[in-house]
């Protein structure tokens, strides 16, 4: 008996520092200075993902929730980087240094804000509902939410905007896990297939827009900017 | 069944259209047919739903109510016009650019009319989600369409703003989800939610209505975050536009309203009021932008977002005149908004520009094209006796026999500054001195069959609304008030 | 009562005779990464061997802080020593003095001393670093603030021995997030304060350049000795606690006897020695940072170890 209560607070321990990564891998997205970059901190981040769900899902012996790490993992971290470099390997090769609306460090402490902010509806919500379980991953996920959102909003360069869609998803369904995790799991798999759909638009949009206007600098286009 | 169908024959026309054919008019035929058919059984469906209140097709995955039948049917209308409308677009298409295009063109509008009929069709939630999200996604090549750089551009912002939304909309209906777990509810479909709904502990509920609020109201065009909007409806091709702003836009708000229900009365009115700050501030922001308009196309634009937000405050003024209200805003601005863009598309064709200014006299050049654009506008701005005014009257109404003089004061006062702005500008387009003399271009027969088409529910619904067609909008009002 | 006073001085003798080796190891390391032979592990002893036995050279524009400097650089670290665990599992004879922030107050003071004695020469070079390492300084501050904020917050406590024992009881205490991220701060905290690459390169040789290095340039003879010395135990000591408190606080001794503590010299070193790889691969596969970069990975830090509270908040 004791052991097992040791196993499930070591379990507790580890999920709880995948979300603290994950919050990591979050801010690295704001932080990080190139397209292959911010790609690489996603893949870190779905694996976080999937890392948490699996030991949640054994923590709890659900089956759903290990197969949503299972398409996590062949989804985010498998598929998506491989669309990604079918559609967009010059896009990300490249060296150039991404720029951003605010200097970095100004972005860091935006973020930490939003993160707070984050915290605070967490608490909100977790004291108005009755379950507590593996509390840490809906406040991180909210704020994985809040940071992809932030970096959609900075970013003025196409890639890191779709990986900052994609890095939304992610936070969502961090936070899904621990308070959804018996989601229908055919949504899971319409969510799963929405998201390869996203990545394979957006990357051909990104191709065609780098064909049409010479840059992928989408923050700068403003020729429909007006009132 | 008919659901079933429903879904299927859009998906049928997307992959037959996607043949490879050197007859150009082979995958529009073919999509004129499949919406036609698509209408019917949409028609159908809303017959049944009117007398039986539900259709079911599989329990607790396919159904369709009052509310749901009428988006349907609000869908398939314009998808049918707009397929009519777009044989004679893919026809300039063709002149200037190589023939496979045209395929493509029919196999993704097929594609998006089916995401769109899937958002009414489906009932449970979290696939209603992924069908929103599919509405954006299979749009956005036909937004780019053009394959102008202004085009890439809009499609860009289109496509990321909305995900955004979508993102944010995800979360929300999570939390709901967790909210009717939480409360024992059986099925996370709209029914089981409403029942859920007085179990659940407010601050969920409260919480996820705000996140789907804001995330699909990016979709719907809500202010603050309509900007990416108008900047779409002015580069993409106009039969895409109608479809667009009369029911792309009404499915995303339809996925706000149906939580109306559910959220009713919570921390004292709570949702309402941020459904009446919403709302209230998209009618302010677009009446006051349609002021200084420059191209008219961008006009309707920003009547889409003035309307969205009047079905928006209607919802939010709540009580049963107000949501009757809403729902037959729904379809009058679907229908009329439709037409619209269709007299804007035949404009676009005959002069070649997108400027306000460099339009004048059109009625001297083309009185067919002059007649259907003064009569959208007439139409769209809210003048009696089109149905417009109609559904707006029964809002307005509604609201002061509330005791809400202060929302709908400002919505009488936003709805009559948008009036006047559009008046303005289209009256000197249809009306104003000639300036150029260069010849207009001929216009395709499909156009004027489908604005022939769309004109008859515009003229008609102001004066008479189909026994059926009442009796649905009323069972949707008891839906909204459950 | 002896036998405390007699632990308390093998602790500090620990220190004083192994810093250097530390240094040597390092710099030995380094060279081996870039496929060079590099100098003895012995070197910084026989260097300061060196200069205790050259005469000093004293600016005489300079005023009693240039000469007090090397003293205070020098004891600093070995006030510290008393009050971190280095070799033993318990609190030792001085250690009820100050907690883990009077330990990095202490620290800080040779580092201020060490800044106004490069500005009290008039070497251009020495004012440059200073304002350098008081750039790097002053970041690097509140993050120490945050991580010693984390660690009193999450182990209840700021005296070390405390912490070090809450890291393992239960052993899943270890695995807590707040617990990994303050590690990870904190390496980059002792990345920038001990001046390696990426925040500073201590092995350039190029004086426009540096940023610790510069500070003591004007120093020779005994003073230079007593600089290089306390800075080598200064890395010394803050391995000491990022190993001891932070990261394994394993092998340390339990036993009161001078033999148990004897025993755990070997284990402390091997620690080091393994931190030291780590460091060494850091140091070689990045590249140093352009100097207003510099703020970016103080930056990276700083959210770090508040990612660490608010992950510890967010168990709620």
């Amino acid at each position: 008996m004791l052991t097992t209560n040791s196993t499930i607070l070591v379990l507790t321990a580890l999920n709880a520092l995948a979300g603290g990564f994950f919050l990591l891998t979050a801010f690295a997205l704001i932080a990080s200075r190139q397209s292959l970059a911010c790609l690489k901190a996603f893949i870190i981040q779905s694996l976080l993902l999937a890392m948490s769900a699996l030991l949640l899902g054994y923590q709890n012996a659900s089956v759903s929730l290990l197969i949503v790490g299972g398409i996590t993992i062949v989804s985010k971290v498998v598929l998506i980087p491989w669309l990604f470099l079918g559609t967009l390997a010059h896009e990300l090769r490249t060296r150039r240094e991404i720029t951003q609306v605010f200097s970095i460090t100004i972005s860091l402490l935006i973020s930490l804000v939003l993160v707070i902010f984050a915290y605070f509806i967490a608490v909100t919500l977790l004291g108005a509902s009755p379950k507590q379980e593996a509390t840490i991953n809906l406040p991180i996920g909210l704020a994985g939410l809040f940071l992809g959102a932030y970096a959609i909003t900075v970013r003025r360069e196409a890639v890191p905007q779709v990986i900052g869609i994609l890095a939304m998803e992610n936070g969502a369904f961090f936070a899904g896990i621990s308070i959804a995790p018996d989601f229908p799991l055919i949504a899971e798999l319409a969510v799963a297939f929405d998201v390869l759909l996203i990545a394979r638009i957006m990357g051909v949009l990104t191709m065609k827009v780098h064909q049409h206007t010479g840059t992928t600098a989408v923050g700068e286009m403003a020729v429909l900017r007006e009132e | 069944m008919e659901l079933i169908y429903i879904l299927i024959i859009p998906l049928v026309c997307a992959g037959l259209s996607a043949m490879p054919t050197k007859r150009r008019w082979y995958p529009a035929l073919i999509t004129v047919i499949g919406t036609l058919l698509a209408f019917i059984e949409a028609s159908r469906v809303a017959l049944e739903v009117s007398s039986v209140t539900e259709v079911v097709a599989i329990k607790g995955w396919v159904s369709c109510d009052a509310l749901g039948a009428l988006l349907l049917l609000l869908i398939s209308f314009v998808a049918l016009t707009s397929a009519i409308f777009s044989w004679g677009f893919t026809g300039k298409v063709i002149a200037q650019n190589r023939p496979e295009r045209v395929g493509r063109y029919y196999r993704r509008f097929n594609l998006f009319v089916f995401s769109m009929l899937a958002v009414p069709v489906l009932s449970q939630i979290a696939l209603v989600w992924i069908a929103v999200e599919l509405t954006t996604l299979l749009s956005v090549f036909l937004v780019s369409f053009p394959n102008t750089s202004e085009a890439f551009e809009a499609a860009w912002k289109f496509a990321v703003l909305t995900c955004m939304g979508a993102g944010l909309a995800l979360f929300g209906i999570l939390i709901l989800y967790w909210g009717v777990t939480v409360s024992g509810g059986e099925t996370f479909t709209w029914s089981g939610l409403v029942e859920a709904a007085p179990k659940m502990p407010p601050a969920l509920l409260q919480t996820a209505f705000l996140f789907i609020l804001i995330g699909f109201g990016t979709k719907a065009g809500l202010a603050p975050l309509h900007t990416w909007l108008p900047g779409v409806y002015s580069q993409t091709p106009s039969p895409v536009c109608a479809l667009m702003s009369g029911v792309e836009t009404s499915t995303a708000l339809y996925a706000i309203i149906r939580l109306a229900p559910a959220v009713h009365g919570i921390h004292g009115g709570f949702p309402e009021q941020w459904m009446l700050v919403f709302g209230l501030l998209s009618v302010g922001l677009a009446a006051f932008l349609l002021i200084q308009v420059k191209e008219y196309k961008r006009l309707f634009a920003f009547s889409t977002i003035e309307h969205m937000g009047i079905i928006l405050v209607a919802v939010g003024l709540s009580g049963a005149g107000a949501y009757f209200g809403a729902s037959y805003q729904l379809l009058t601005h679907a229908i009329t908004k439709s037409f619209c863009f269709f007299a804007a598309g035949a404009t676009l064709r005959l002069t070649g520009s997108r400027e306000i200014v460099s339009v004048r006299g059109l009625i001297r050049k083309s009185p067919f094209v002059g007649v259907s654009l003064f009569l959208g506008a007439l139409a769209i701005s809210g003048a009696p006796p089109f149905a417009v005014f109609m559904s707006e009257l029964v809002i307005l109404k509604s609201g002061i026999s509330n005791g809400q003089y202060f929302s709908v004061g400002l919505l009488a006062l936003f709805v009559v500054v948008a009036f006047c702005a559009i008046m303005f500008h289209v009256s000197h387009m249809v009306f104003g001195k000639v300036t150029d003399h260069s010849q207009v271009s001929a216009l395709p027969r499909s156009y004027a069959i489908g604005i022939g088409l769309a004109a008859i529910p515009v003229c008609l619904f102001g004066v008479y609304i189909p026994g059926p067609l009442l009796n649905l909008l009323h069972l949707a009002a008891t839906l909204l008030g459950r | 009562m002896a036998q405390r006073i007699l632990l308390n001085i093998l602790q500090v003798l620990t220190v004083m005779a192994f810093a250097p080796l530390v240094r040597g190891v390092l710099n030995r390391l380094k060279e081996r990464i870039l496929s060079q032979r590099g100098p003895s592990i012995f070197q910084p002893y026989l260097d300061i061997w060196k200069l205790f036995h050259k005469d000093e050279v004293v600016s005489e524009h300079s005023s009693w802080i240039f000469r007090v400097t090397p003293y205070i650089v020098f004891v600093t670290p070995i006030f510290v020593t008393m009050l971190i665990p280095v070799l033993t599992s318990y609190p030792l004879f001085l250690a009820f003095m100050a907690d883990m922030l009077g330990g990095g107050f202490i620290l800080a003071l040779g580092g201020f001393f060490t800044a106004l004695a490069a500005i009290d020469t008039v070497n251009p070079y020495g004012p440059m670093g200073a304002s350098r390492t008081r750039m790097v300084g002053f970041l690097a501050e509140p993050v120490f603030m945050i991580v010693f904020f984390t660690v009193s917050f999450v182990a209840g406590s700021t005296i070390p021995y405390i912490v070090q024992q809450h890291w393992v009881t239960p052993m899943a205490n270890f695995f807590q997030p707040a617990h990994v991220l303050v590690m990870l701060s904190f390496l980059m905290l002792i990345i920038a304060e001990t001046g390696s690459i990426p925040v500073d390169s201590p092995s350039g040789h190029f004086e426009l350049a540096m940023v610790d290095e510069s500070k003591v340039l004007e120093y020779s003879g005994r003073g230079a000795a007593l600089m290089k010395w306390g800075s080598s135990m200064k890395s010394f000591v803050l391995f000491c606690i990022f190993l001891n408190v932070l990261v394994s606080p394993w092998g340390l001794a339990s036993g009161q006897t001078i033999s148990d503590a004897l025993l755990a010299v070997p284990l402390i070193l091997l620690k080091i020695m393994g931190l030291v790889l780590a460091l060494v691969v850091i140091e070689s596969s990045l590249a140093k940072l352009r100097l207003f970069r510099i703020p970016e990975f103080l930056g990276a830090a700083f959210v770090t170890s508040v990612a660490a509270v608010i992950t510890k908040l967010m168990e709620i």
